[in-house]
């Protein structure tokens, strides 16, 4: 419960979907999310696209992708909701939090390696001074 | 009947030469280690499509240049778009 889950959840209605019907199905959809305490990231609606292969003889159909913050226990709400859905022919949950964060670590630590390269080539700089310091008392 | 010998004797020594031309063969890497952005998106499909030659099937980590760990994450990001129509399991 402590720690936040992001989830990206894509779904595919069918392609003679009006505007307004999808606008509901969201709406309606993100009702069941935030009862059940998730909160929406945001919606992203990818409009009618082709379909990479056929699905139900179908050949293209209407995306929706949805990023939510949460427990996990809307997901499974929303996934009930969008298996007995008409309109819905397929969606897929991603959790997508863990993998930002080790994206996250792996360019942070990339940062401090560049950090450090630079650090040592200013201590490169230092003990040159010195050297000169050390010549000139000489 | 000589003639028959004689065609299957050179047929059978170009085989060896063959199998003697590939004895030493080791699979050279196409390409430097490639370089690979620190998020995969699965949603990414032009990104992923480098991985995903005509035939549809995932590029192996010999020819893509990929380090192990890219190439799990690159291939989970390529099933994940597949499951969802973005690219295709099988091409033409």
């Amino acid at each position: 419960m402590a720690e936040k889950r992001v989830y990206e959840v894509m779904y595919i209605a069918e392609p003679e979907t009006a505007e307004d019907d999808v606008a509901k199905l969201n709406e309606t959809l993100q009702g069941v999310i935030e009862k059940e305490g998730g909160s929406i990231v945001k919606i992203e609606n990818m409009g009618r696209r082709k379909l990479a292969y056929e699905i139900n003889r179908k050949t293209e159909g209407y995306y929706v992708l949805f990023e939510i913050e949460g427990s996990g226990r809307e997901i499974a709400e929303l996934e009930r909701r969008m298996r007995v859905n008409d309109l819905i022919f397929r969606y897929l949950t991603v959790r997508v939090d863990e993998e930002r964060k080790s994206a996250e670590k792996v360019r942070s630590k990339r940062e401090t390696k560049r950090e450090r390269r630079t650090g040592a080539f200013r201590n490169e700089e230092n003990t040159d001074g010195q050297t000169a310091e050390a010549r000139n008392n000489q | 009947m000589d003639a028959d010998r004689d065609f299957e004797a050179t047929d059978v020594e170009a085989g060896e030469a063959l199998r003697v031309d590939k004895a030493p063969r080791r699979f050279q890497r196409r390409r430097q280690r490639q370089q690979v952005p620190d998020y995969i998106d699965w949603k990414d499909i032009d990104y992923l499509r480098r991985f995903v030659p005509e035939r549809g099937k995932i590029m192996p980590r010999r020819i893509s240049g990929v380090s192990a760990k890219d190439q799990r994450r690159i291939s989970r990001a390529i099933k994940r778009a597949r499951a969802m129509a973005l690219i295709p399991f099988v091409g033409d």
